[in-house]
């Protein structure tokens, strides 16, 4: 079984890696290339915790083949922030204590995140269903909603050059 | 999931070429929304994985005016879903696109794929059942056009042979004055699989009812039509009462069973329920 | 936006602090087991058992041995510590020759790749002769049940003391009768038979609440690996690592200081992850292989076989007055503990019989085994399935002598100083506090209104609306424990507890210390030791980390603080009762150029020569006096009458916290305990096969946990009536919230649509059936 080169953009760099065909791509970021910011909470696309982008979609990495992202875009949670600054979701879920354990946490914010880039400024209800791919067992998802609202606002504000 | 290899073709002919040569021992992968879990949970062990992503054939969404409405088998669902064309003129598979698992899933889960793993519950099985489409099969003889009322056979079967790829869903335009509602009952509001899906499209003609179709998922072996109930509306006026009516006629269509997500009582009570709320939403949208 | 930061400018206890780990969590940082792979690791797997109850007749491992890639194949043959009468689940490590539940473990792989162990656990052949299995626990209860148990296993009681820390009497515990009947209790008071007679209304229903799962995200994780001088470090995702170590210390049968547990950030646990259950396995695949090895459970096999909460079933039957006294109670709960004892039997008797003020009762509990996998805590572990029943029938009782739901409850509530079941008084608490705030909340005040107004559906509209309320709580756990307080050379503080940081509670351990030694909370560090470092300390669980290692850094705070001040009156030549510590320094009150700098302190221990000693405070309490805390909630639901969906409008929790530490925190604990009660109420429960004793829905596409979408915001009202025994005050806080919602969603889906639904969870199939019955 010979592996592949699989190229790619991860986190906004040109990437080459060797991946095995039966690899998952949530596999190939986790043990490949050190990216183990998406998780794995069930492989079968039902929790949410592996959420990364494919070219800016949110999507379930444990149902994708490595492979399938050959010449496409990948963004992990290590590619949200910039360069040590915290995005807004990020800044915001910190100063909310949003997360206890932290397992559901990097797949909420890339689901918040692709959220945010579709609808600037969301309802409650969009919010929700935003996140609805993605279970959490310990915040019962209240303050969830509370900072994605907020970062919404501070998204939308005028900012200072 | 054990090992395997992959093929990545780069078009139909390179897909049909592989699979004429290892289809017994292949899997077509899509989205890999159904695929991946199937092999991670050990019920299918192909030796060959074939990725369609490379095949620009099966990626295609287009409308016209004549031909209809052509979805490619690789399409993910959350692209029909937002498509303002299947929207507007095909509203209830848009309605069943939204309700696929997650943004997650919805972002990978092909309307091909959901066709081909043949579930009992495919949710894109009734609206396109409603919709009288047809599956446009590519094989090592050329292309064939089977109605999807003929494409299921049984649980988790289709009539395609494995040498054989579905290519794109065509759908037929539902004409002026036509409306049609897709609507399953699931206990959570996302993530999850239906206890019972109905569709219904109608398409009325000077005041009365010219044309209906309801497609049930989750009631039979395959996604099945009530045709009783279809042909009780056929040529006359929706009243509550004749709607009534037809739901029951539904029921007397489905074979649920008893399993871990229903009853077969509750799931023909539902089929009562959605049978009526369907044609009452499509009859809305066929007005509008 | 903001560049990353670490806690702000704060004094301690009472502040909405965010926890310190936040940035590392949000940007993907922080480790969990399944993130560290070592040069060499290697993968396991297990091959799980297909039948409930057989026999293993022959296992063939030779030619998953002779795969390419494999390191290691082994089945019990290879661990000679293994008692062929296991008795707990973590020393059925492999089978011997029987399985006992559809998953146990029967061999275990370890390869380079997981995809090649997978495929070893293909060529592993098993040869089992298949044997009658008792899956219903009604059906095992049976005398000439199939038996669970090897002949001579005793009843597990530890998870029972470990967690609420009530003991029975002796006396009140009597020998099983059926094979499978492990446990039996009884506690009586009064004469029920007379209690009965004398009342104008019985009611008898029998309540049922399937097995769940604790429902974590991450699944069990450990990396095992040995060094050449055969000690042996573990890396698990664990809610105690001093109790892992002693468990797989008990298991291989080696000494305890030759494990080192290093408790990894843990993705959740509730109780799932107190008793060990990977580790024993890898360990020895380590030691076989001399290689790291990794083992994380698949989603399906924490399904399968994890370790849930039981099934209970309560007969329930009540006697009253018509004008509400209450005459006599009469109780049978059954729990199914699967096939290894470990229920903890007496949080049912405490709370069908003490929330309320019974004059006469007569509660039996009996734990059953079954062929199912075997049960461990779930917060707050028989609390909500008992308080379902019991709050669903004072609320039956309420509406059937048209008296107000709360002030019936209220009137009947137990106060301090009353006795429970086992004639222990009940300690202070906030029961009274939590259901009057209830009883103020406007959405009670105005739900005739809200109901009636019934969003503009109309009277006789598909869709009803309800409200329901519920209290309940948990009389909060003990154990003992230990922390170390010291000052740094640079004036900061560093505190060293062995307590895995599960529910945030770090942040307000530092906000304790803070405020008992007399610094800012930003000069505070905790660090959580593993096994070789840290204090011994017990579970994160039992709602007392705060009240237990809370008290224990108090008290070392404390410790350090006097040892600071003796230091600083020797230098200053000033009495210790003239000194206060300010902005770190000592000073002399009233005396501001008076003062030494704690890091001159700090200094001064720690120099070539001092004979100034270093400040090291100290405390290794043991508790006796339980705080209990109570939780009231209240549902406002819209129903669907014809296709049974609920949908949950507004949820408020009110919670007696004692005295909330960090209120942020707080909130996130109520907010996170709600929404796991909602699911057991709602759409959770694990569905075995009667007949196979398979599981019918192993993944989380049929095990159904709730998601944003299908819930409100969460309304939190927290309510402090002080312990007289926890930290500045403080109660435990984890585990009341998943107490009371089952109760109060029966409650308010019976206000909305009249039908009474005892089994969860309250699906719409239940409903929609109950509704089409009632016509």
């Amino acid at each position: 079984m010979a592996k592949q080169i699989l190229s790619s953009t991860i986190n906004g760099e040109a990437v080459e890696v060797l991946v095995q065909p039966y690899e998952t791509l949530l596999d190939a970021l986790r043990e490949n290339l050190g990216l183990t910011g998406p998780k794995e909470g069930c492989g079968t696309g039902d929790c949410g915790a592996c959420t990364v982008h494919l070219d800016g979609k949110p999507v379930a990495s444990c149902l994708m083949l490595a492979v399938q992202a050959r010449r496409r875009s990948v963004t992990t949670i290590e590619g949200l922030s910039d360069n040590g600054v915290l995005h807004p979701l990020q800044d915001a879920f910190v100063r909310h204590g949003v997360p206890q354990c932290g397992f559901c946490i990097p797949g909420v914010l890339m689901a918040a995140a692709a959220l945010l880039a579709e609808h600037p400024k969301p309802s409650e209800e969009e919010i929700r269903y935003g996140i609805a791919g993605n279970l959490c067992r310990c915040t019962g998802y209240t303050k969830m909603i509370t900072a994605i609202t907020e970062a919404a606002q501070a998204a939308a504000a005028p900012r200072s050059a | 999931m054990r090992r395997f290899e992959v093929a990545l073709p780069e078009d139909l002919d390179e897909c049909l070429r592989f699979l004429a040569d290892r289809g017994p021992e292949s899997k077509l992968l899509a989205g890999g929304t159904d695929l991946l879990p199937q092999m991670k949970n050990g019920v299918t062990t192909p030796k060959h994985v074939i990725d369609l992503t490379g095949v620009a054939r099966v990626h295609l969404l287009e409308s016209e005016a004549k031909a209809g409405l052509r979805i490619g088998s690789a399409v993910p669902a959350r692209q029909v879903e937002l498509d303002a064309r299947v929207r507007n003129g095909y509203a209830a598979i848009a309605d069943a696109a939204a309700l696929i698992g997650s943004v997650q899933v919805r972002n990978l889960a092909s309307v091909g794929g959901n066709l081909c793993n043949a579930a009992p519950s495919a949710d894109m099985a009734p609206p396109l059942l409603a919709l009288e489409a047809q599956a446009a099969i590519a094989g090592p003889k050329g292309e064939r056009r089977v109605p999807l009322s003929d494409f299921f056979a049984g649980v988790r079967k289709t009539v395609l042979g494995p040498d054989e790829l579905l290519v794109e869903i065509v759908t037929p335009p539902p004409g002026p004055r036509s409306g049609g509602s897709y609507i399953r009952h699931t206990p959570r509001r996302e993530l999850d699989i239906a206890v019972v899906g109905v569709a219904s499209q109608v398409t009325l003609s000077n005041g009365v009812c010219a044309k209906a179709r309801i497609a049930l998922a989750a009631v039979a072996p395959t996604p099945i039509r009530a045709t009783a109930a279809e042909a009780a509306l056929e040529g006359k006026a929706l009243t509550p009462e004749l709607i009534d009516r037809a739901a029951e006629l539904a029921v007397q269509s489905a074979r649920p069973i008893s399993d871990q997500r229903g009853s077969a009582d509750f799931r023909r009570h539902l089929v009562r329920v959605l049978t009526r709320r369907t044609l009452t939403a499509a009859l809305a949208r066929a007005g509008a | 936006m903001s560049t990353m930061k670490t806690t702000r400018d704060v004094k301690g206890v009472g502040l909405s602090i965010p926890r310190p780990d936040g940035p590392e969590k949000v940007t993907g940082r922080v480790p969990y087991v399944a993130d560290i792979k070592p040069r060499g690791m290697l993968h396991a797997k297990l091959l799980r058992s297909p039948h409930a109850h057989a026999r293993i007749v022959r296992i063939d491992t030779s030619r998953a041995k002779a795969l390419p890639g494999v390191r290691a194949v082994i089945t019990a043959k290879d661990i000679p510590q293994l008692k062929k009468k296991a008795p707990t689940r973590a020393h059925a490590v492999l089978a011997i020759d029987r399985v006992v539940f559809v998953g146990q473990p029967v061999a275990a792989v370890a390869a380079d790749e997981l995809a090649i162990a997978e495929e070893a656990l293909d060529l592993i052949t098993v040869e089992y002769q298949i044997l009658p299995s008792a899956v219903d626990p009604l059906a095992s209860m049976q005398p000439g049940a199939p038996p669970v148990a090897e002949a001579g296993t005793e009843a597990d009681t530890s998870e029972a003391l470990a967690h609420s820390a009530v003991a029975l009497a002796k006396s009140d515990t009597g020998p099983a009768k059926a094979v499978n009947v492990s446990q039996q209790a009884r506690v009586e008071r009064g004469d029920v038979a007379k209690g009965f007679a004398e009342s104008d209304l019985v009611i008898e229903y029998t309540y049922r609440v399937p097995m769940v799962h604790q429902g974590y995200l991450e699944p069990h994780a450990v990396l095992a690996e040995w060094d050449t001088n055969g000690l042996l470090t573990l890396w698990a995702s664990t809610q105690g690592s001093f109790n892992t170590r002693s468990e797989v210390a008990d298991v291989l049968e080696i000494p305890e200081n030759t494990i080192k547990v290093i408790p990894v950030e843990c993705g959740g646990g509730f109780g799932g992850k107190i008793r060990a259950l990977c580790e024993p396995i890898t360990a020895v695949l380590a030691r076989v292989t001399k290689r790291p090895v990794r083992y994380v459970m698949t989603r399906r096999e924490e399904l399968e076989a994890g370790m849930p909460a039981p099934q209970v079933i309560i007969r329930l039957k009540t006697g009253v007055k018509k004008d509400g006294t209450l005459m006599a109670l009469e109780a049978d709960t059954i729990l199914d503990s699967g096939s290894f004892s470990g229920t903890v039997l007496a949080v049912s008797a405490v709370f069908l019989g003490s929330m309320y003020k019974w004059p006469n009762f007569d509660i039996r509990g009996s734990e059953v085994l079954t062929h199912k996998p075997s049960v461990a805590a779930y917060r707050a572990p028989g609390a909500p399935q008992t308080i379902f029943a019991i709050e669903s029938q004072m609320e039956q009782i309420a509406r059937a002598l048209k008296l107000d739901p709360v002030a019936f409850r209220q009137r009947h509530l137990i106060s301090e100083g009353d006795p429970m079941v086992n004639n222990q008084p009940w300690q202070s608490n906030g029961a009274t506090e939590v259901l009057k705030r209830i009883a103020e909340h406007p959405m009670w005040k105005s739900r005739a209104e809200w109901v009636k107004g019934n969003g503009g559906h109309g009277a006789n509209g598909v869709k009803r609306r309800g409200v329901g309320m519920a209290i309940g709580g948990w009389l909060g756990g003990l154990q003992p424990t230990g922390a170390t307080v010291r000052l740094n050379p640079d004036g900061s503080v560093s505190v060293l507890t062995g307590q895995v940081d599960i529910a945030g509670t770090n942040i307000a351990l530092a906000q304790i210390a803070a405020s008992a030694y007399g610094i800012d909370v930003d000069k505070v560090r905790i660090t959580t030791g593993d096994t070789d470092t840290a204090p011994v300390t017990g579970l994160s669980a039992g709602s007392k980390t705060v009240y237990t290692v809370g008290a224990a850094v108090l008290e070392a705070a404390q410790d350090a603080r006097r040892q600071t001040l003796e230091i600083a009156a020797a230098e200053m030549e000033a009495s210790v009762h003239d000194l206060e510590i300010e902005n770190g320094k000592v000073v002399v009150r009233g005396v501001p150029d008076r003062s030494i700098t704690l890091a001159q302190i700090g200094k001064k221990g720690n120099l070539y020569m001092s004979k100034v000693q270093p400040v090291l405070g100290v405390s290794r309490p043991a508790f006796s006096k339980q705080a209990p805390g109570f939780a009231a909630q209240l549902a406002r639901v819209e129903v669907d009458t014809e296709t049974g969906e609920v949908t949950l409008r507004d949820f408020v929790v009110v919670q007696d916290v004692g005295r909330a530490i960090n209120p942020l925190a707080v909130e996130g604990q109520m907010q996170g305990g709600s929404v796991q009660s909602l699911g057991m109420a709602l759409t959770e429960g694990l569905q075995f096969d009667p007949d196979t004793g398979r599981l019918m829905n192993p993944s989380l596409l049929d095990y159904r946990k709730l998601t944003a979408a299908d819930l409100p915001n969460i309304e939190t009202i927290i309510v402090e009536v002080p312990s007289p025994a926890g930290p500045f005050g403080a109660r435990g806080v984890g585990e009341p919230p998943i107490v009371p919602a089952p109760a109060a969603i029966a409650n308010a889906i019976q206000d909305a649509t009249g039908v009474r639904i005892t089994e969860l969870p309250v699906s719409p199939e239940r409903i929609a059936l109950g509704v089409l019955a009632q016509k």
